[in-house]
């Protein structure tokens, strides 16, 4: 039998215990509430499938998520490590007036608010009958965005002693009256683990910093290297191909089996693409596998169904009649590639001879490798092509108005320019500015508006070739306008 | 172990006599101090703790003198921004603020335009709507100045009140040693007049508020001339004018430098603020540019004029002057008018102005009337082809980064939009809204109506004498007594007097009826 001491001793045991637990619920609680409670982002986000693209979550929050006072404030803070005035828009970024995003930008709260992006951010573009004018956003249009300089901003910001507690949240108070707990939380954690977190990715990062690559610009990324060095974790090569970013509209163009996506071909269907860019936007596998590929299925659907974007009205009428004439030109000149089934297959390099920097990026090992790391997530696809691949996909030309500056690597500003024989093509000029050129097809590359915003683009740095594909150059000047009438109609 | 028997209070019954007395001694070592610290916290608690602003029970007081919440983080200490003008009178243009263009009524001392709050400790004083909202009117030189509240502030040079802060934190003067002494002396003064005010700083402001406070001023008025830099490569927008849209980049902390030169020099005159409700229910674009259609986001923005931000405005001051504006009608213009003749001018300005402009006063006590197919709407710049430089300051990177202010607020900017071109603005008090056009480029209206190869290219801004033969301030003199006014050349960059011209303006329209329009105007 026990005695009375040894009953009330036990009894505060249990008493003990009972706090002890209520108290570990309220941390733990508390924890979850401020670091992992998950909610939905606002209606107006999925209100309709334009503006899910645009701002919806494809979950990139949960690894890839800056906390949104310190995305908030970092272009203010470090103004000098962007491009130039006027914040991300500096980046040419697509960024809609009255949003508090930039297009791909999403915000969702994971236990705080994140910003991540999506897919849109390297896929929506935006043209401008003349520099007097608000731009038009096409989503799945290739962007003008300058993803390495949003990289750079990045990596500086965490690079530089400034980036600390005592410099941000000064600058956060400034815009928001946060709670004492959600500062401290700022404070202590947040800005720490995000220095931490970004820092952690700049090893990786090393290649864009090489002095003897230029920088990719605007509306170009060097696609198969982020694979390697993020993806596959490969130890820095020397090589570099950044390229255009391409336009993802009307995917079900590639449904036929026989033909390839990416410049060079590199996987074998459009699921494949979306899935291994999503991942690279996530930065991490998906969080919650299921909703993860649940986005993706609604990705490839919206996008299979996307019409191409018409030449617009705006611009002033197509000439039917010369470009009637036009289409006799091209059925001659281009419709053997372009309009057959070689339409989304690889070409042999050596026939085209455009610039290699794109295809030494990448080789059957890396498509091995990456092949099997998707596999280990337990994802399906038909997956990356493990083979050498030995020239670039002949693209389809649905849009290819809107798709300039044109060849793999964005090295002919325009159309009227590709028609030219390389030694005549532009060696200098600047990407990114989003006023259309209608005479030229393609976007205006020179002049100051164009200097101002865009990014100067020399074809003699590394991968910047603007040799090969040099069909239809010796035709008469009047056939070229009649093709080239013809082409605003595709 | 005997180290824990000597513990007091270890819960063995019969042992609490050995120990008695350390616990005695222990109580009141603790009791004594935690009574200290108590008092000291509340006394603290009381002196830093206090946030209070100087209030107004009538509207008009509240928009001469009330807060908008800006002394909170942009606050100048009282009587540091009190002693200054002795410390550094070589950064001001004359004796005292008034020789900023500043007014000061009879038995204030701070300016219309300026609030003031206790905050942490200390009296803080900064600008309020007022300050670029009110001016004064003077029938000749020899009379008196009256107040108009509401109308552009024309005599206030902004560009030359920032300046002087900067100029006086760089100064070597401005410190402790300078500055204090100054500050009691100031003090001492006023205790002669109101003695009830403290004669000095007491041991806690002289030794330590203070001496934070001014080198927290200056810290921050230094970061401040950092980041308004670009002003100094700026022409002087002289008096009435400010260059709103650059000023606002710096808000996000734009690199001015990189600036592209077209969106430079672009100041603009202050506007007049009576009348909101009808371009607030017709949604005109408002601001020059006409870049926002929505009333409280333009409200908001200018207050960041007056040193507010998102956690510090106070949204119940400010919309106590929103609902005053909404209503608060023009002052009529107070000279003779042929009434015959603003007949006449009626009817030229049915045909030419009304439909940009608004219908106008139908009669000489009645409302205006601000129908008009195009008012309020943006007519593009190459029609209009005034000066661009305002029209270019506003970018549409900027107005993009706008999209952003406010965030976590329920009203975060909405509305900023780019536009090409300039709004078409209702005349009301249109007497008082001179100089004219955007940037302030036409002295007067008689002027406005002629071809712009005809304007004056150089005249004087700043003066508050009126000249109702012309319609506008007297622009003609460069200097009264010691007050020098602003050599205003419409050749410099953003200047331009170009513009608003032709068939179509009015500028071909017969000597009689560009006279009887003059007149007419002047109902307004």
């Amino acid at each position: 039998m026990q005695t009375a001491q040894q009953y009330a001793s036990q009894q505060n045991k249990v008493r003990w215990l009972v706090v002890l637990v209520v108290l570990l619920a309220a941390a733990g609680y508390f924890g979850w509430y401020k670091f992992f409670r998950e909610e939905a982002q606002p209606d107006w986000v999925t209100a309709t499938p334009e503006m899910r693209f645009k701002y919806g979550s494809i979950d990139a929050e949960y690894n890839a998520g800056i906390p949104y006072w310190i995305y908030y404030v970092m272009p203010r803070v470090f103004a000098d490590k962007l491009p130039g005035p006027g914040g991300l828009a500096s980046l040419g970024i697509a960024w809609e007036q009255g949003q508090e995003l930039p297009v791909g930008f999403t915000k969702r709260v994971i236990g705080f608010e994140r910003v991540a992006n999506n897919c849109a951010v390297c896929h929506t573009t935006s043209y401008r009958a003349s520099e007097n004018e608000i731009p038009t956003f096409v989503v799945a249009g290739p962007a003008h965005t300058n993803v390495e300089g949003y990289f750079r901003f990045l990596m500086d910001c965490a690079s530089d002693p400034r980036f600390d507690a005592d410099v941000l949240m000064p600058e956060i108070n400034l815009v928001i009256n946060l709670s004492w707990i959600d500062r401290m939380i700022y404070r202590y954690v947040l800005i720490p683990m995000t220095k931490k977190q970004l820092l952690a990715q700049k090893e990786h990062f090393a290649w864009i910093y090489r002095p003897d690559f230029a920088p990719w610009g605007r509306g170009r990324d060097d696609a198969m290297n982020l694979t390697k060095y993020f993806m596959i974790k490969l130890s820095m090569d020397d090589t570099f191909g950044p390229t255009d970013m391409p336009a993802i509209w009307n995917l079900k163009k590639y449904d036929d089996s026989r033909t390839n996506l990416n410049w060079a071909g590199d996987s074998y269907d459009a699921y494949t693409v979306v899935v291994d860019s999503a991942l690279g936007l996530l930065g991490a596998p998906p969080h919650d596998k299921a909703d993860f590929l649940g986005q993706v299925d609604w990705l490839v659907q919206y996008l299979r169904q996307m019409p191409p974007p018409s030449y617009p009205e705006a611009f002033g009428p197509i000439d039917q009649k010369m470009a009637a004439r036009g289409k006799v030109t091209f059925e001659h000149e281009c419709a053997l590639c372009h309009a057959s089934d070689k339409t989304g297959t690889r070409t042999p390099r050596s026939a085209v001879d455009t610039d290699s920097g794109r295809l030494d990026t990448w080789n059957k090992q890396a498509a091995i490798d990456a092949n099997r790391i998707v596999a280990q997530m337990g994802i399906q696809r038909r997956g990356l092509v493990e083979q050498p691949l030995d020239g670039y996909d002949v693209p389809f030309l649905d849009g290819i108005w809107l798709r300039g500056p044109y060849l793999h690597n964005g090295s002919v500003p325009t159309l009227r320019d590709l028609l030219k024989p390389a030694a005549e093509r532009p060696r200098l000029f600047w990407r990114g500015y989003d006023v259309y050129d209608r005479i030229n097809i393609g976007f205006v590359t020179t002049g100051p508006g164009a200097q101002r915003a865009g990014t100067l683009f020399d074809v003699t740095a590394t991968g910047n070739g603007n040799q090969g594909h040099e069909y239809g150059t010796a035709l008469a000047t009047s056939d070229k306008d009649a093709l080239i009438e013809y082409l605003k109609t595709l | 172990m005997a180290q824990a028997s000597m513990r007091p209070g270890n819960g063995q019954p019969g042992s609490a006599a050995p120990g008695g007395g350390w616990r005695r001694i222990g109580w009141t070592m603790l009791i004594g101090p935690t009574i200290v610290l108590v008092i000291l916290g509340a006394y603290l608690a009381v002196r830093f703790g206090s946030d209070t602003p100087v209030t107004y029970a009538d509207d008009e007081e509240h928009f001469k003198y009330g807060s908008t919440g800006g002394e909170h983080d942009s606050g100048l200490p009282y009587w540091i921004f009190q002693a200054l003008p002795k410390i550094c009178p070589q950064y001001l243009p004359g004796p005292g603020y008034a020789s900023l263009g500043l007014y000061f009524e009879e038995g204030h001392d701070l300016p219309v335009g300026m609030s003031k709050r206790r905050y942490m400790g200390i009296d803080r004083t900064f600008l309020n709507c007022a300050v670029c909202h009110t001016s004064t009117v003077r029938d000749s030189s020899a009379s008196r100045p009256r107040l108009v509240l509401g109308m552009p502030a024309n005599t206030f040079n902004i560009m030359a009140f920032q300046k002087f802060f900067f100029a006086c934190a760089k100064d070597q003067k401005f410190s402790g040693e300078f500055i204090i002494p100054e500050v009691r002396s100031l003090l001492s003064q006023n205790h002669r007049l109101h003695p009830q005010a403290p004669a000095d700083l007491d041991l806690i402001d002289r030794y330590l508020v203070y001496p934070v406070a001014i080198s927290i001023m200056r810290e921050r008025m230094l970061m401040l001339a950092g980041r308004f830099a670009w002003i100094d490569q700026q022409r002087d927008w002289g008096p009435g004018r400010v260059d709103t849209f650059n000023a606002n980049k710096v808000m996000f902390n734009y690199p001015m430098h990189r600036l592209s030169e077209a969106e430079l020099n672009a100041p603009a005159d202050f506007p007049s603020i009576w009348n909101q409700q009808p371009r607030k229910e017709a949604q005109m674009q408002l601001h020059w540019d006409g870049n926002n259609t929505m009333f409280e986001e333009r409200d908001k923005n200018a207050a960041f004029g007056t040193g507010t931000t998102p956690p510090t405005i106070d949204l119940k001051a400010i919309g106590r002057i929103e609902n005053w504006i909404l209503t608060k009608d023009a002052p009529r213009f107070p000279y003779p008018i042929d009434t015959a003749k603003a007949g006449r001018g009626t009817t030229v300005y049915r045909k030419y102005c009304s439909a940009c402009h608004g219908a106008g006063r139908r009669e000489a006590t009645g409302p205006y009337d601000f129908t008009g197919a195009d008012v309020g709407k943006v007519t593009p710049i190459d029609e209009l082809r005034t000066d661009r430089h305002r029209l270019d300051s506003y970018t549409y990177e900027l107005a993009v980064n706008q999209s952003t202010v406010y965030a976590g607020y329920p009203y975060r900017y909405t509305h900023f939009r780019k536009t090409f071109g300039y709004a078409n603005l209702p005349l009301d008090g249109l007497w008082l809204r001179a100089p004219y056009l955007h940037n302030g480029s036409v002295p007067n209206l008689r002027e406005l109506l002629q071809p712009a190869s005809k304007r004056t290219p150089v005249f004087y801004r700043g003066n508050d004498v009126y000249d109702p033969v012309n319609v506008g301030f007297v622009s003609n003199v460069g200097k009264e007594g010691a007050q020098e006014y602003f050599k205003y050349d419409t050749r410099a960059p953003g200047n331009g007097n170009g513009g608003h011209e032709g068939e179509r303006y009015g500028t071909y329209l017969a000597e009689a009826d560009k006279d009887a329009l003059v007149e007419y105007l002047k109902t307004f």
